[in-house]
C-alpha cells in the first residue's frame, strides 16, 4: 500500500508544480509592464491574441484587421430579420443601399449615383452606379425591388420603415396582410440602372433612410436557388457589394470576421484589411481585452469608465459619442394599475418626475457620458435641415415642468394626495435585467430617490427580461416602466409619434385630441409642405407630453469606446447605422 | 440482462416523450412573447402567430411538431436567430459544449480521484487536510471566477492563453475554460472518493484482505476502489450532464458559442424562444436519460449483487 | 482486533464474490446483532453522539464558526450605522450630489483599488467599504449572509427530508416501485429549471418564497441519486436480510436499519448541495427570478463585485469569505455527525 501511496503522492505533486510553476512565472513576468503593450503592438485583431507561432490563417496574423467589440450576439445576416443594432452594423459592412452616411450622418451616394425628385415630392428616381455583388453579377435595380418587396410580405420587426415611416405607395396594405400581391408595392426598376419609388405622402428624410438596412438590395437570382431558410447563415450563404466581404460567421457566434472588398465600386476609399468582431459580454472584461490588445474598439461603462478616465494610459484612448437613445419612465395611467389608476393623477406623475436628480443618476452610476434629459425628444440626434440646430439643444427649456426640485415636487405631492384623497402609495416599477449594468443600479437609485422625496411612496422593483417587460407594457399589467427608445430616422417624431392615442408604444395609454392632432398635420396634414411650421409645431407637441409628465426622461445614454492609438476614422452615430468603417484607417 | 436493458431502454424512450409532451405546454404558458416587438403592429403580429400554427389546438401542434422532429427538422427560432434552422445554430453549440465540458469531465474526473485515493490513503495527514479544504474552496468559487482569475493571469498578464475563445485553435482555447469549469467536479469528486474510500477501508472484507497479506494496488483496485465507485458514479453522472450542457457565465466571459448561453438566450433574451426553448429541452432530456440508463447499467457492472437485485426487480 | 473479525469478513468477501448463502452466514451474523444490540442498549445512543461529537476538535471549530456567522448575520446590520439599502451621499464641491461609491475598505497592510472621493466622506468608516451604489457591505454582507443561511437550511430540509426518504424507498422496493420513482426523477431534472421557474413566477410573486418554492421541486434529486445508490449497495446485506427474517417491517429496516449506514455519503451530498443552491439562487437573480434587488444574498453579491472584478476587487471578497467560512464550518460539523454517528470510525 505504501508503494501505491507514493506513487499517487509523487504524481499530485508533479500535477501542482506544474501549476505553480505557472504562477511563479506570473509573477516575473507581470514585472514588466511591457509585455501587455508589445502584444497589443503586434496583435492580431482577432481573438487569436499574441501567440502569433501558433495562429492559424493567414488573415488573423495580418496584423491589421482591427479587433472590435460587440455587446450582443450577431443575430442574422438577413436585412428582413435583424432587429438589433450590431446585427445591422455588420450587414452594413457588407451591403450598400442607395445611399450612405457621411461623417455627419447625413446621406450622400452609394449605390444611387444620383436622385431626381418629382414636384409633388411623391416620386423619386434612383440612378444606380455600376457596382457588382461578390459573385460578379451586377447591381440591378431589381434587386432593390425584389428585397423591399420580400420585407413588405413578410412583414417583420422592421417592415414599418416600408409603410410608417417611409410611406411608400401600397406599402400599408401588403404589411397588414390586406393585399397579398406584393408586387403592388410602390417601387419599380424602370430598367436595370433606374429604380422608381412612389411615395403616398411627401417625406422630407427619405433618402437619409436609404442608408438604413431595411432598405439594402438582395441579389434575387443568388437569393432563390439558395435552399431554404439558409441565406446570410455563412459567408457562402451571403452575397456583398459593400466595402467589406463576409469571412467567418455562423449563427450564434461570438466572433466573426469580415475582409476588404477589393471589387468594392469604391475599393480605394476603405484602408482596413478587415475587422474582426469579438462579442463581449461584460464591461470588466472589455476593459481587460482591450489592455490586452485583443481589442482595439472597445465599449465600457459604468465603473470601467471611471477607472479608465483615472488611468493615464487610457484616459486619452477614451472616446464618448452618443448613442441615440433615451431611458425614460413611463406610466400606466389606466384603472387596472397603480392602485386604481392612481398615475393618471398629473400632480402625482409631475411628483415623481421632480423628485429623481437625473444629474446625480449621470454622474455616479451611468458615468459613460451619457446626458441627463429633460426633454422628450433626446438631443443629438435630430438637427433642423434649414437652422442646423438640435432640435433639442435647450435641455431648460420646459423647466416648468420638469427638473430636479423637491420642493417642487412636495408641492405637486401634496396637490396630488389631496385630489387622490390618500397619503400611502405602493407601485411597482419594472425594469429589464439584460439591458446593460447600469440599468438595475439606475433602478435602485430611482427607488431611493423616490423614497425620499416623496413620503409615502413606496415604489417597488420587479426585474424581468426585455421581453417580459415589453410583454407587461404592451398589455398594460405595470404601474411604472423603465424603459427606452432609440431613434430609427433622424427627425424628432421617431419619439413624438409615439405618444398618439393607441400608438402601440403609447404605454401610458394618453390621449389627447390636441397632440393627436398636431401630430397628424406634421405627418400627413397641413405641415408636411412647411418645414418651419412643421418643426416649431413639434415642440408644441412635446411641451404637452411633459406639462402632464406622461413620460419621465431620465437621460441620453452615450456611448464610451476605447479606440487603440492609431486606430481613426471610425464614423460614430447616434442614428441609423452606430459605427461605420469605410473611411477608418489602422496604423 | 439484455431483456432488463431494452426494457430499460423503451422507458426511457416513453420518459422523453412524456417530457417532450409537458415542456410543449410549459412553454406556451411561460411568460414573456415569441414575437417581441416594438415596431410590429397586433395585426402583423396575430398573423405570424397564425403562420406558426400557435393558434391550432395543443394537441395538433404536439403532433405536428413531432412528427416534424422525428423527421430532424426542429423548425426555426421566432426571436433568435431567427433565419437559421435550429440544427445548424444548435449543431454549432452543441460541437463546442461537448467538447469544452468533455475536456473539463476528463481533468475533473482524473484529478479529483487522484487527489481523493492520496488523501484516504494518508487519512489524518496534511495532504488529507489539504484535500479538504481544496475541495471545499472547490464548491465555493463559482467557476466563472475561478475563469476569470486564469483568464487575467495567463491570458492578459501573461499572454499565453487566447484571451478568447478561438474556434480555429479548438483545444488550445479550450484549455482555460475547461479548466475552470472542472474545478466543481473535481473538488465533488475528490471529497467523495476519499470518504468512500474511507469508509470501505475500515470494512471488514478490506482488513481481512489486507490480514491475507494482500496490499499496494491490487488491494486498492480490487477491494476498495471498486466498491467506493458507486456512489462516485451517482455523483458523476448529473456533473456530466451539467458540464456537456454548457455554462452561461463561462460561455459569456471567454466567448464560447455553447449551449448554457443559448439556453438562456432562447428564454431569456430578447423573447421567449419556442422552438429553442424545445429543442434545447429535449436534448437536455435525452442526455439525462440517456446517462441516467448508462449509470444503471454499470452499476451491474460494477457491482454482482446489485446485478442481482436489478434482475430480481426487473422481473417482478 | 484482527481475530473477531476475519470471520465475518472472510464470510462477507466470500459472498461478494460468488453469492452462495450458507448456514454459516446465519450463525456469525445473528451473534454480531445480539453484540451490537447490547451495544446500544447499555447506553443513551444520542448522548454516545453528543460525546463524540463534541471530542472532535474540528467539528467544534465548526460549530463556533457557524455560530459566529449566524450571530453576525443576526446581529452584524445592527452595528452598523447604515441601512442595507442606504445609499450614502454628500454634496460635493460643486454642488453636486457625490454618493460614497466603490469606497475600498481600510486594510492595515494598505489600501485596495476603489474610487479616490478625496476627503468627502472622511468622517465615515466602512469597515468592508462600499459596493458600486454607495451602500455599506458591511451592512449588505451579512444581510446576504442572512438569505444564504435560509438557503443553507432549507437545502439541508429538502435534502433530509425529501431526498433522502425518496433515493431509499425508491432503492430498497426496487422494482416496479423504483422503476416510476426514478422516471419521475426523470421528469423533474429533465425540463430546464428556468422554464419551471419562469412558469411559477406567473402564480407567485417573485423574491425568496420563490427561490424556495424552486429548490424545494429540483434540489432534491442529487440527494435522492445518492441515498438510492447507497440502498442499493446495502440492502443485499447481511444485517438486512437478518432483520427481514426477524420479521423487521420495511420502514423499520429502511430507516433504522439502513439510514445510519448511509450517513457519510449523505452528509459529504448535503456539504455540496449547499453551495450549489446558494449559487442556484444567484443564477435565479441573474435571470431576473431570484431576490429582488436592493435585497441581497450572498450569491448575489457575489454576482454584483465580478462585474467588477478588476476595477473594484475589494468587493468580492467579503461575500466569497464568508461563504467559504460557512462551507468550511458546515463541512466540519458534517464530519462531526458522520464520525459520531458512525461508531465504526471511531479513533481511526
Amino acid at each position: 500500500m505504501k508503494k501505491l501511496t507514493g506513487f499517487l503522492l509523487a504524481a499530485f505533486v508533479v500535477l501542482t508544480l506544474v501549476a505553480c510553476g505557472g504562477a511563479g512565472g506570473t509573477a516575473t513576468d507581470s514585472s514588466s509592464t511591457d509585455t501587455s503593450s508589445e502584444a497589443s503592438a503586434s496583435a492580431s485583431a482577432s481573438s487569436s491574441a499574441a501567440t502569433s507561432e501558433t495562429s492559424g490563417s493567414a488573415t488573423t496574423a495580418d496584423g491589421k484587421y482591427i479587433g472590435v467589440m460587440l455587446s450582443t450576439n450577431v443575430m442574422s445576416l438577413d436585412t428582413d430579420l435583424a432587429t438589433d443594432g450590431d446585427s445591422f452594423e455588420v450587414i452594413a459592412d457588407c451591403i450598400d443601399g442607395l445611399m450612405q452616411m457621411d461623417e455627419e450622418g447625413a446621406a450622400i451616394p452609394a449605390i444611387a449615383e444620383s436622385y431626381d425628385l418629382s414636384d409633388d415630392g411623391l416620386t423619386y428616381t434612383f440612378h444606380l452606379r455600376d457596382a457588382k455583388w461578390s459573385n460578379g453579377d451586377p447591381v440591378t435595380a431589381n434587386d432593390f425591388v425584389f428585397a423591399w418587396r420580400r420585407i413588405c410580405k413578410n412583414a417583420g420587426e422592421y417592415a414599418y420603415m416600408m409603410d410608417e415611416i417611409g410611406n411608400i405607395k401600397g406599402a400599408a396594405a401588403i404589411v397588414s396582410g390586406d393585399q397579398s400581391d406584393e408586387t403592388t408595392l410602390g417601387v419599380e426598376a424602370v430598367d436595370d440602372k433606374t429604380l422608381k419609388v412612389e411615395l403616398e405622402v411627401p417625406v422630407s428624410f427619405f433618402p437619409s433612410l436609404m442608408y438604413f438596412p431595411t432598405f439594402y438590395p438582395i441579389n434575387e437570382k443568388f437569393y432563390t436557388e439558395l435552399e431554404d431558410g439558409t441565406y446570410g447563415t455563412s459567408p457562402d450563404t451571403f452575397l456583398s457589394n459593400g466595402a467589406f466581404l463576409l469571412e467567418d460567421y455562423t449563427p450564434g457566434t461570438a466572433s466573426l470576421a469580415v475582409t476588404k472588398n477589393p471589387d468594392y465600386w469604391d475599393a480605394e476609399r476603405v484602408k482596413l484589411p478587415g475587422i474582426s468582431y469579438q462579442v463581449v459580454g461584460s464591461s470588466d472584461n472589455a476593459l481587460t481585452a482591450f489592455k490586452n490588445g485583443t481589442l482595439d474598439v472597445a465599449m465600457i461603462s459604468g465603473n470601467q469608465v471611471a477607472s479608465a478616465e483615472s488611468d493615464s494610459d487610457l484616459s486619452n484612448k477614451l472616446n464618448v459619442t452618443g448613442a441615440g437613445y433615451m431611458w425614460y419612465l413611463t406610466f400606466s395611467q389606466t384603472e387596472n394599475n397603480a392602485q386604481n389608476g392612481m398615475l393618471a393623477n398629473a400632480n402625482l406623475r409631475l411628483a415623481i418626475s421632480n423628485s429623481i436628480d437625473r444629474e446625480a443618476l449621470v454622474d455616479n452610476y451611468v458615468m459613460d457620458g451619457s446626458l441627463a434629459t429633460f426633454t422628450a425628444v433626446p438631443p443629438q440626434f435630430a438637427a433642423s435641415a434649414s437652422t442646423g440646430e438640435d432640435f433639442s439643444a435647450d435641455q431648460s427649456k420646459f423647466s416648468d415642468y420638469i427638473g430636479y426640485n423637491v420642493d417642487k415636487a412636495k408641492e405637486y405631492y401634496e396637490t396630488a394626495k389631496s385630489e387622490l384623497g390618500t397619503d400611502s402609495f405602493t407601485f411597482t416599477m419594472i425594469y429589464g435585467n439584460n439591458e446593460g449594468d447600469e440599468v438595475a443600479k439606475v433602478a435602485q437609485a430611482i427607488k431611493s430617490q423616490v423614497e425620499e422625496n416623496l413620503p409615502g411612496v413606496t415604489l417597488n422593483l420587479q426585474p424581468m427580461t426585455k421581453a417580459e417587460r415589453l410583454d407587461k407594457m404592451q398589455n398594460d399589467n405595470y404601474d411604472v416602466a423603465l424603459t427606452r427608445w432609440g431613434p430609427d430616422y433622424a427627425d424628432p417624431m421617431t419619439y413624438l409619434g409615439m405618444w398618439v392615442t393607441n400608438n402601440s408604444n403609447n404605454y401610458g395609454f394618453w390621449s389627447n385630441e390636441e397632440y393627436d392632432k398636431i401630430i397628424a398635420d406634421c405627418v400627413t396634414g397641413a405641415y408636411i409642405t412647411d418645414y418651419d411650421a412643421r418643426w416649431s409645431a413639434m415642440y408644441d407637441a412635446e411641451e404637452l407630453v411633459l406639462k402632464e409628465a406622461v413620460i419621465a426622461p431620465l437621460y441620453t445614454k452615450a456611448n464610451a469606446n476605447l479606440i487603440s492609438e492609431g486606430v481613426a476614422g471610425i464614423e460614430f452615430h447616434p442614428v441609423g447605422l452606430n459605427r461605420v468603417y469605410k473611411n477608418a484607417t489602422n496604423g | 440482462m439484455t431483456k432488463y436493458v431494452l426494457k430499460r431502454i423503451a422507458m426511457a424512450l416513453g420518459t422523453l416523450l412524456l417530457i417532450t409532451f409537458l415542456l410543449f405546454v410549459l412553454v406556451r404558458i411561460m411568460p414573456g412573447n415569441p414575437f417581441p416587438s416594438e415596431r410590429m403592429s397586433a395585426e402583423q403580429i396575430a398573423n405570424k402567430r397564425a403562420e406558426m400554427g400557435l393558434d391550432d389546438p395543443i394537441l395538433t401542434q404536439v403532433v405536428n411538431y413531432m412528427s416534424k422532429v422525428l423527421r430532424g427538422d426542429f423548425g426555426k427560432g421566432t426571436s433568435l436567430y431567427n433565419g437559421a434552422p435550429i440544427k445548424t445554430v444548435l449543431g454549432q453549440c452543441i460541437s463546442n459544449s461537448f467538447r469544452i465540458g468533455g475536456l473539463a469531465i476528463l481533468i475533473g474526473t482524473a484529478v479529483g480521484l487522484l487527489l481523493g485515493i492520496t488523501a484516504a490513503l494518508n487519512k489524518g495527514t496534511f495532504i488529507d487536510g489539504f484535500a479538504t479544504v481544496f475541495s471545499i474552496i472547490g464548491v465555493c468559487v463559482p467557476s466563472y471566477i475561478f475563469l476569470i482569475f486564469l483568464q487575467y493571469f495567463f491570458s492578459y498578464r501573461i499572454p499565453f492563453f487566447p484571451y478568447f475563445f478561438d474556434n480555429s485553435r479548438f483545444l488550445f482555447s479550450s484549455i482555460v475554460p475547461s479548466l475552470s469549469l472542472s474545478l466543481f467536479t473535481m473538488s465533488t469528486i475528490a471529497r467523495f472518493t476519499r470518504n468512500e474510500m474511507v469508509e470501505v477501508m475500515d470494512s471488514d472484507y478490506v482488513r481481512l484482505a489486507e490480514s491475507k497479506g494482500l496490499q499496494g494496488g491490487a488491494l486498492v483496485r480490487k477491494h476498495v476502489l471498486r466498491n467506493a465507485l458507486i456512489p462516485i458514479v451517482t455523483v458523476l453522472a448529473p456533473l456530466i450532464v451539467d458540464l456537456l450542457t454548457g455554462a452561461l457565465v463561462v460561455e459569456k466571459i471567454y466567448g464560447i458559442n455553447g449551449i448554457g448561453k443559448l439556453m438562456v438566450d432562447a428564454i431569456a433574451g430578447e423573447g421567449v424562444d419556442y422552438n429553442y426553448v424545445l429543442a434545447l429541452g429535449i436534448l437536455y432530456s435525452a442526455l439525462y436519460i440517456g446517462i441516467m440508463l448508462v449509470v444503471d447499467i454499470l452499476y451491474g457492472v460494477l457491482d454482482p449483487r446489485i446485478r442481482v437485485a436489478a434482475k430480481e426487480g426487473g422481473d417482478a | 482486533m484482527a481475530d473477531t473479525t476475519t470471520p465475518i469478513a472472510a464470510q462477507v468477501a466470500l459472498r461478494t464474490d460468488s453469492y452462495t448463502p450458507t448456514p454459516a452466514d446465519f450463525e456469525f451474523l445473528t451473534n454480531r446483532d445480539i453484540t451490537m444490540d447490547q451495544n446500544f442498549a447499555s447506553q443513551s445512543y444520542w448522548k454516545g453522539v453528543a460525546i463524540h461529537f463534541f471530542k472532535n476538535k474540528r467539528a467544534v471549530v465548526g460549530l463556533v464558526i457557524v455560530a459566529v456567522i449566524i450571530l453576525l448575520a443576526i446581529f452584524g446590520p445592527l452595528l452598523s450605522s447604515y441601512g442595507y439599502t442606504e445609499i450614502v451621499s454628500a454634496t460635493g464641491a460643486d454642488g453636486k450630489q457625490v454618493v460614497a461609491r466603490g469606497i475600498a475598505p481600510q486594510l492595515p497592510f494598505g489600501q485596495l483599488a476603489g474610487v479616490d472621493h478625496g476627503d468627502l466622506f472622511a468622517d465615515k468608516s466602512f469597515l468592508f467599504g462600499t459596493d458600486d451604489l454607495g451602500r455599506d457591505l458591511w451592512t449588505r454582507t451579512w444581510q446576504g449572509a442572512r438569505i444564504s443561511l435560509i438557503i443553507a437550511f432549507v437545502t439541508i430540509f429538502i435534502d433530509m427530508i425529501i431526498g433522502m426518504s425518496y433515493g431509499l424507498i425508491s432503492g430498497y422496493f426496487g422494482g416496479a416501485v423504483d422503476n416510476i420513482m426514478q422516471r419521475i426523477v426523470e421528469i423533474a431534472n429533465s425540463i430546464p429549471r428556468l422554464v419551471i421557474v419562469s412558469v411559477l413566477a406567473i402564480f407567485m410573486p417573485k423574491g425568496m418564497g420563490l427561490v424556495i418554492v424552486a429548490l424545494l421541486l429540483t434540489e432534491w434529486i442529487g440527494m435522492s441519486k445518492i441515498a438510492r445508490a447507497e440502498m442499493l449497495k446495502l440492502k443485499e446485506q447481511e444485517y438486512v436480510l437478518a432483520s427481514r427474517t426477524l420479521g423487521a417491517g420495511s420502514f423499520h429496516i429502511i430507516f433504522k436499519q439502513i439510514l445510519p449506514n448511509t450517513i457519510g455519503p449523505i452528509i459529504t451530498q448535503m456539504m455540496f448541495s449547499i453551495p450549489t443552491a446558494i449559487f442556484t439562487e444567484a443564477f435565479l437573480s441573474f435571470v431576473g427570478v431570484g431576490i429582488v434587488l436592493p435585497d441581497c444574498s450572498i450569491g448575489s453579491l457575489i454576482e454584483a463585485g465580478f462585474n467588477n472584478i478588476t476595477t473594484l476587487p475589494y468587493q468580492i471578497l467579503p461575500p466569497i469569505i464568508v461563504l467559504a467560512l460557512q462551507m468550511l464550518g458546515f463541512n466540519f460539523i458534517g464530519d462531526g455527525f458522520r464520525e459520531a454517528l458512525a461508531p465504526k470510525l471511531e479513533d481511526m
